[in-house]
């Protein structure tokens, strides 16, 4: 392969990493919080039809994406709703979200199949795009690309940095902790919904704003549950889910090139790949997380928050 | 208000100063369950007051109510002279009403200073090296020892305990109640907890100190109310208490045996050997060199403070851990050939401290918990004989009085004394020759921790039982033999007759000799 | 005004069955906005679906034939959520049991129908469990997460499928079209009697044996109760030296057979050949049956077949009113969120209290009593 061809494999890499990057970042904020969230892949959908209407309806790539955060975080409201307020088990829940959200994408978004966006343009951010390899790479993107290397800064920061953070953190590991300290465990835990969906959504709507342009269904394709797996990997840090958020969009860069070049491979065993990787990656952490367990208490934080998918039981 | 005129006035305590917290005819039902009746308490700046009872008197859910998780249903909390109604934990705190309960609240992936600064960051941006300062210096004006940047997850109890301590201090809180704050401290540490109460009384904290246990509460209060099934059955100042005894009736209604008969019996074979057993755990020895026997007809009491071992012990005699180091025979067979085909009936039975969620499951009925671990003993074949698994059930219900008596309960519909002994109850029926008892009376009341002592005192004349408890008087009263293990090591083994070593234990347990 | 909770001490008896329908309810509303929103006739839409899915004996007829599969794969799944494992692989299972059928098929195409059904049954159980297996043995050896193995491996399945109808078995005579070869006679399961009840199967015969057997499993059996005791935790499993790794291999390799099952029946008896058209998300309506149902056996059998015949309702919506397939996928997620949300009022009671007067009560306080 040629210099050029790798390059652009790893601008590519970066691009089709970003989606996941947004849902997994989400995600680790909503498990964070406590809540298990299996209705990623169902946000993404529905987030990637709402951002590609609003953007084809209004013509702002900018609302576009807010319509698509925002339909990312009511169904994650729904989800909190159902699990925080009426108890429900958050496994099946999540699974319930997920199937409604694709539903939802696929019977509004039918009659609008084919149709293409405006949307987000890529653009050479000045100086930096000179740099010789990254700059071509890193910073010939589009704008929600250079968001996105802001994002898990972010998240880290309010975390670990802020008093939200902590007792979101808190309302994840010991909700009565949090509780007994003043502070409103299912509010936090509400909140860490919303804004995970929110992120989530975020991840969805660059989609089909950013990534394709056109409209057609089914564009989020298993990378929700690929993200939900990359929480796992992340050890739920958002340091690392840059990692395999970007591993993933190599992958998937990777195959769509391998198709375009018209290799003998069939294509069923190329789109096997993204799937298989994540089974890959799942039996790499958890062959990591229980080599930490036992190298002592400071690897502990391998491990997922201690109330995660427990719900609050009202008192009363 | 039926039972008012017989209570003592509630007012005890300098009249010219003004109660800092009062309850005034409190009443909270759960159900149709009357947790507190009518209660009047007056709380004093600068004193300790002890809130005596036994478990499900209805202390826990009176101070649930001053730290503001539940409502009264009837009559209203005063603060400093004004009626206050908490809906929430936060307005208790603001109120200067602070708690330490018996589970601590601790978030133990957090630092220690996380942990005191939860709810109290004081902006929204964090500063850590700022929190850990304030940490730090707060825990020196108060002499309480910690490292500020700890993971409270590899700190003690001890330790633990005292983040709570100082989550109530930087709050700046008046009243800091205690709940069986003495629980998992070993006797140094439970000395040192004393020192800081009447350190922080001294300083005009009122101290609300919550115990079952009487000589606890005579050596710390200043003045005791005592409560018996959700009722103040009278109150005190600790100097005018003359007999524990007395104490003691009013917090039960009745004459407690503090003594239970212990027919001698003779011993028989033995039924566990351990010798030089370890394990290996990330922090260090879990299991150091212990080596002990156990014989037919004895009760070996293994003593010590929570997490020196006892889990690790326990779960290699019972099976579940292969002892990396070490022989370990049980009934005569090397532990690999014991467990190799395990019988359910007639070898070992297990009570593990966990009663609902390990010894039962809460979810399912009696019957189905009786088969838990009898099930080889009611199927045929593959299939399962319920109609007699139920009549078994109903059987330990009747001999051991498991109240509320009907089978088709599910576990968690059962308070924590009548699981115990039905449990007991399931276990006896596999006639074990080796009997492992994990806490057994560990929140218990009275009355069932004294069946529970009975039975398993019942049990020694056919089993050796292997009691792990960290309660002291239990281990005197039940053991024949006593072992102390701290820190995975054996402190001492030596008749619970040997009133030298007995002395002694109290150091033992805190690794002292 | 105050909402107060207590945690019930009785099962709620009759009240059950309604909180089931004002959930059921709230969904068909939620629906039904889905439809307005769409610029679809609301009420009219919900009307199609009801007289397409209840209205005609050969809509009933069509739901019991595509409620054949959504039980199978129901039981299966019902057995692994009884010991709290998520195996939401049914779809994956389902694929690879065609995919094990049409092999022995296309392989031993000149054996009459007693030798080639059994060899494609005994394939497509065996491909099925094996399936299912994997999610199980990385959970148990490994500690790998079983709900995400098992769903990518849904994927997996699916293209695996694909991968052999666009490749190796592909029919020459199919115009390009991704499918096998049409099944010989003797692969085909029969109808039951073609004039009168449509193309109803004999594969409906699985149903009874395969839901008396759970039932029968579950609460005769030694095995049966360890299953549902493990479902308290695996701590649990070791305290009382319950068989957990066993059993979740046993339920996963059940419930992949049992998927498994429904795949051959669906391939042999409906399309008579592979085809991608095959995989119509059967494998996720049974988690949500499974659910609904509570994982109990007869409740599974009518839920499956109650959203089988939305399934087919949801058919007449796309013929009457052009309404996207994807209605019915709407429906099942509403339905068991609402379902789900329901469930709360089942295992707590809610009353509304008058808050207290901000006046104090006149009642007698223990010091003036005393005074």
């Amino acid at each position: 392969m040629s210099p050029e061809l790798i390059i652009a494999l790893l601008a590519a890499t970066v691009q089709a990493g970003t989606p996941i990057l947004y849902a997994t970042l989400g995600e680790i904020i909503s498990e964070r919080a406590g809540v298990l969230n299996l209705g990623v892949e169902g946000i993404m959908a529905l987030s990637s039809f709402a951002g590609f209407m609003a953007c084809h309806l209004t013509g702002s790539a900018w609302l576009g994406l807010a319509v698509g955060g925002l339909a990312g975080a009511l169904l994650a409201g729904l989800h909190g709703v159902v699990c925080q307020v009426f108890l429900g088990n958050q496994v099946v829940s999540g699974l319930a979200l997920t199937i409604f959200g694709v539903g939802l994408c696929n019977f509004l978004g039918t009659p609008y199949i084919g149709q293409s966006t405006d949307g987000f343009h890529q653009f050479a951010v000045p100086l930096l795009a000179d740099i010789p390899l990254l700059g071509a790479i890193f910073f010939r993107q589009d704008a929600l690309v250079y968001l996105s290397y802001l994002a898990p800064v972010a998240v880290w920061f309010l975390l670990w940095r802020t008093s939200f953070g902590l007792g979101l953190r808190a309302a994840g590991e010991m909700p009565d902790a949090a509780s007994a300290a003043g502070r409103n465990p299912q509010r936090l835990r509400f909140s860490g919904v919303l804004l995970g969906g929110l992120l989530c959504g975020l991840g969805g709507a660059y989609l089909s704003l950013a990534h394709t342009h056109l409209w057609t269904t089914g564009l989020s394709g298993g990378r929700g549950w690929v993200a939900v797996a990359l929480v796992i990997f992340a050890f739920w840090r958002p340091g690392r889910a840059v990692a395999g958020a970007y591993l993933f969009g190599g992958v998937m860069a990777f195959q769509l090139r391998l198709q375009a070049s018209g290799t003998n491979v069939p294509s069923s065993l190329l789109l096997m790949l993204p799937y298989v990787l994540t089974i890959v990656v799942l039996v790499f952490s958890a062959a990591r997380a229980r080599s930490a367990r036992k190298n002592g208490p400071t690897a502990r934080n391998s491990a997922a928050p201690a109330a995660l998918g427990v719900n609050i039981e009202p008192v009363g | 208000m039926r039972n008012s005129l017989d209570l003592h006035d509630p007012d005890i305590g300098p009249v010219d100063v003004l109660p800092l917290v009062r309850l005034a005819g409190v009443t909270k039902r759960f159900g149709h369950v009357v947790a507190n009746d009518c209660i009047s308490l007056s709380i004093m700046p600068g004193r300790i007051k002890a809130l005596l009872g036994e478990n499900g008197a209805g202390k826990s859910t009176l101070m649930a109510m001053l730290a503001g998780r539940f409502m009264p249903d009837e009559g209203h909390i005063e603060v400093a002279g004004k009626r206050m109604a908490f809906s929430s934990s936060r307005q208790a705190i603001a109120a200067g009403i602070g708690m330490v309960y018996q589970h601590f609240m601790l978030v133990e992936d957090m630092s220690v200073a996380e942990n005191v600064l939860l709810g109290q960051e004081g902006g929204f941006v964090l500063d850590p090296k700022a929190m850990r300062a304030t940490v730090a210096e707060l825990a020196a004006r108060f002499g309480l020892a910690i490292d500020p940047a700890a993971r409270v997850g590899d700190l003690s109890m001890g330790e633990r305990q005292r983040v709570e301590i100082l989550k109530l201090l930087h709050r700046k809180s008046h009243v800091l109640i205690f709940d069986e704050p003495t629980a998992v401290l070993t006797p140094g540490e439970t000395e040192a907890l004393f020192e800081a109460l009447r350190n922080m009384s001294a300083q005009g904290k009122a101290i609300v100190f919550i115990s079952h246990k009487l000589e606890e509460v005579l050596s710390v209060a200043d003045e005791i109310a005592v409560l018996r099934k959700g009722r103040i059955e009278g109150e005190f100042l600790a100097s005018e208490v003359s007999s524990p005894a007395d104490l003691a009736r009013r917090m039960v209604g009745r004459d407690v045996l503090l003594t239970v008969e212990r027919e001698p019996v003779e011993p028989g074979p033995l039924v566990l050997s351990v010798r030089n057993l370890s394990m290996q755990g990330a922090g260090g020895a879990l299991l150091d060199d212990v080596s002990f026997d156990l014989r037919q007809g004895e009760v070996l009491g293994v003593l010590g403070v929570g997490g020196n071992g006892q889990q690790q012990l326990v779960e290699t005699v019972c099976g579940l851990i292969r002892p990396e180091s070490g022989q370990l025979d049980l009934l005569g067979h090397n532990w690999d050939k014991f467990y190799e085909h395990h019988d359910w009936d007639g070898a070992l039975a297990w009570v593990p401290e966990d009663r609902s969620g390990l010894a039962t499951c809460r979810a399912l009925d009696l019957t189905d918990n009786l088969l838990l671990t009898t099930r080889e003993g009611f199927s045929r074949g593959i299939w399962l004989d319920r109609a007699r698994a139920r009549k078994a059930a109903q059987e330990i219900v009747l001999a051991h009085n498991v109240q509320p008596g009907r089978i088709d309960l599910q576990a968690w519909q059962l308070s924590g004394g009548n699981l115990q002994k039905f449990v007991l109850g399931r276990e006896m029926r596999r006639h074990p020759r080796l009997l492992v008892a994990e806490q057994p009376t560990q929140g218990l009341d009275i009355a069932a921790t004294e069946a529970v002592w009975q039975l398993l005192l019942k049990a020694r004349q056919s089993t050796g039982v292997l009691l792990v408890t960290g309660d002291l008087t239990e281990a005197l009263l039940l053991s024949d033999r006593i072992l102390v293990l701290y820190r995975g090591r054996v402190m001492g083994l030596f008749p619970a007759s040997d009133k030298a070593q007995v002395e002694r234990i109290g150091s033992m347990m805190a690794g002292l000799s | 005004m105050l909402l107060t909770l207590h945690k019930r001490e009785e099962a709620l008896g009759r009240g059950a069955p309604v909180v089931y329908l004002c959930a059921l309810a709230l969904s068909l509303c939620v629906c039904a906005l889905m439809l307005a929103l769409a610029g679809k006739p609301a009420l009219g839409g919900l009307a199609v679906l009801f007289r397409g899915a209840f209205g005609q004996t050969h809509a009933l007829l069509d739901a019991l034939l595509k409620a054949i599969p959504i039980f199978l794969c129901s039981l299966g799944v019902a057995l692994s959520f009884r010991m709290q494992i998520w195996n939401i692989g049914a779809e994956g299972q389902f694929a690879l049991g065609a995919v094990g059928a049409t092999w022995a098929a296309l392989t031993f195409g000149g054996q009459p129908a007693v030798v080639l059904m059994p060899l494609m049954l005994l394939s497509a159980l065996i491909l099925g469990a094996l399936w299912g297996l994997i999610p199980a043995w990385l959970r148990l050896r490994l500690g790998v997460n079983e709900i995400i193995s098992s769903l990518m491996l849904n994927y997996v399945g699916i293209l695996v499928l694909e991968y052999l109808v666009f490749g190796a078995w592909k029919d020459p005579l199919s115009f390009g079209f991704p499918m096998s070869p049409e099944f010989p006679p003797a692969a085909q399961l029969s109808r039951i009697w073609p004039g009168v009840l449509g193309k109803l199967h004999w594969g409906l015969l699985a149903c009874p044996l395969a839901g008396v057997a759970y039932s029968v499993f579950l609460n005769r059996t030694r095995l049966g109760f360890e299953l549902a005791a493990c479902g308290e935790g695996e701590r649990v499993a070791r305290y009382a030296r319950l068989p957990y790794g066993f059993l979740v291999l046993l339920v996963m390799g059940l419930g992949g057979a049992l998927a498994g099952l429904a795949g051959s029946i669906e391939t042999s008896a409906t399309l008579g050949r592979l085809q991608p058209t095959l995989m119509v998300g059967y494998g996720y309506t049974a988690i949500v049956v499974a659910w609904l149902a509570r994982l109990k056996p007869w409740p599974i059998a009518f839920t499956a077949f109650l959203l089988a015949a939305l399934r087919v309702g949801v058919e007449a919506m796309q013929l009457e009113l052009q309404i996207p397939a994807a209605f019915g996928q709407i429906m099942e997620g509403a339905i068991l969120l609402c379902v789900l949300a329901g469930q709360f009022f089942l295992t707590y009671s809610v009353s509304l209290k008058r808050a207290r007067p901000a006046a104090p009560k006149a009642s007698p306080q223990p010091e003036e009593a005393q005074a």
